[in-house]
């Protein structure tokens, strides 16, 4: 019988592992996203949230889910550069005339955006988690004593460096993200001229979404929408 | 028509190589492109100059011997045609024209436009039937095969191994050659049998040749003159995982 470790490094197999992985982290996305726009709501709203998502099942809740984020991005960052210096070898030479047909900017760049991603991912926590990066906006509270999450976000936003740096690092997530959702059904061997179509359509829109979904905190901020 | 020609030329696999420019004149648009090719060689023969190596067997679209890129596209510019099916009336007068053989890592170059594709035979041997003598042959229609299923093995088997996918790929991935010679046998009974232990095999070998991973950028879709599906790449990545997880060869 082939051994597990023959097996988990097919090419075939390490792409399972990066949909499967990268899926987990969209869904991340979406979670983090929809929580994230309860700034909206005003500062009630979102530094109650703050606070059930640190005490949820008596903290564990947030550990579980830090857990299984840590493991999934590890996963996906091993294998795509194991896959990238794989693919690189492969075409060591390269014609001197190439003319790309299907594949995208976004497709050929996943490496890429991906490494900018974990440079942008260590920026976000020192930023809003560890409070080490801009720590004058981390440090307060409001009127319950409870960690004031919207003055920080809103005071942060507030410099346009910040958001400046935000809207880059978003854009490089959708360039990601414009080819990883409907890359990562085929991968899946989810194909069929039923519905796959609809489907190749249905990736980049959905990672649009997610995109200016995030990126209209800062800029509402930045203009005023909320205060 | 006169045509400038920048043509790869390596005299052997440890020869560095280069492209070098040829200008040709008098092309008629009724040649074939291998047919404006064997046209310059007859020429540089005459001028006492090594001929242009290229591959070429069939030259009417089904044995997958030619293959060069022509202006950065695997087969050139026309969609699901062989380099010996494209006409020169696909070009015009005054045209420059880039001929590179196929790159890819696995498929060492051997001399100028022809490049070793021995990975492709190794990969198919490893998915292939033993045969053992077990009486007389079947009746014509003891194992039915639905109409669809047909097809779809069908449309799998067009594939003559060309090796355009592999030189459309920016990883030079093989996987919709490896998924098409996999898939035209797991569509029919017969092939149900080793299935499991073919998917993984295969794939084994495909990995050895050192060809690339799939990023699913689809160039290999839109580069094969048999116009063969990247659905058959999905088929083999199910097929894949099932044999990873409950294969016991
Ligand atoms: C916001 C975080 C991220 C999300 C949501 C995400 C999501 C995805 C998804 C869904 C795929 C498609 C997988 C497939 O084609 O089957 C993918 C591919 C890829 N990701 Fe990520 N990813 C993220 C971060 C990263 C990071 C940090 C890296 C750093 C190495 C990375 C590198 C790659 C590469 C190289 C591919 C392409 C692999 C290939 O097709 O060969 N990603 N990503
Ligand atoms: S020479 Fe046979 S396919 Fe072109």
């Amino acid at each position: 019988m082939r051994s597990f470790s023959v097996v988990w490094n097919t090419t075939i197999i390490q792409k399972w592992v990066m949909a499967i992985t990268g899926i987990c982290l969209v869904v991340f996305l979406l979670a983090h996203l929809s929580g994230n726009l309860l700034v909206f709501l005003g500062p009630e709203h979102m530094n109650a949230y703050g606070v059930e998502l640190r005490e949820m099942f008596h903290g564990a809740a947030i550990w579980v889910v830090r857990l299984g984020l840590i493991v999934a991005l590890i996963l996906h960052v091993l294998s795509g550069i194991k896959l990238a210096r794989l693919n690189r070898g492969a075409k060591a030479v390269r014609n001197d005339k190439v003319e790309h047909r299907t594949s995208t900017i976004a497709s050929r760049s996943m490496i890429y955006t991906g490494l900018l991603v974990v440079v942008y991912v260590v920026y976000h926590l020192a930023h809003f988690t560890w409070g080490v990066a801009h720590g004058e906006y981390y440090h307060v509270v409001d009127h319950l004593g409870r960690h004031d999450v919207y003055r920080m976000v809103v005071d942060s936003f507030h410099q346009p460096l910040i958001t400046i740096t935000y809207v880059i690092a978003m854009i490089v997530t959708g360039l990601h993200l414009n080819h990883a959702i409907s890359s990562a059904l085929q991968t899946l061997g989810i194909n069929h001229p039923r519905y796959t179509p609809m489907l190749r359509l249905a990736g980049p829109a959905l990672g649009m979404l997610i995109v200016i979904g995030f990126l209209s905190i800062p800029l509402g901020i930045m203009f005023g929408l909320v205060k | 028509m006169n045509l400038r020609l920048h043509i790869w030329r390596q005299a052997g696999p440890a020869d560095q190589g280069m492209m070098k420019t040829y200008d040709l004149a008098g092309v008629n648009e009724h040649m074939s492109f291998l047919e404006m090719l064997d046209v310059l060689n007859e020429q540089l023969l005459n001028a006492g100059e090594e001929p242009v190596a290229f591959e070429h067997d069939c030259r009417e679209g089904i044995c997958g011997t030619c293959g060069m890129v022509i202006n950065g596209r695997p087969h050139g510019p026309i969609a699901r045609t062989t380099a010996c099916q494209l006409h020169m009336r696909s070009f015009k007068d005054g045209d420059e024209i880039y001929i590179e053989p196929w790159r890819a890592t696995a498929f060492p170059v051997v001399r100028d436009l022809v490049v070793d594709r021995s990975a492709f035979d190794r990969v198919i041997q490893k998915g292939g039937f033993i045969s053992a003598n077990t009486g007389t042959a079947p009746d014509g229609n003891a194992i039915l095969v639905p109409k669809t299923d047909a097809d779809h093995a069908m449309d799998a088997a067009a594939c003559i191994g060309c090796g355009a996918c592999v030189a459309a790929c920016p990883n030079a991935s093989a996987m919709l050659f490896v998924s098409a010679k996999m898939g035209h046998l797991s569509y029919l009974p017969q092939g149900q049998a080793e299935r499991s232990t073919r998917a993984m095999n295969m794939v084994l070998q495909m990995d050895a040749e050192g060809f690339g991973g799939c990023s699913n950028h689809y160039e290999c879709e839109a580069a094969c003159p048999k116009g063969i599906s990247v659905e058959f790449i999905a088929r083999m990545n199910r097929d894949v995982a099932a044999s990873a997880l409950f294969g016991r060869d």
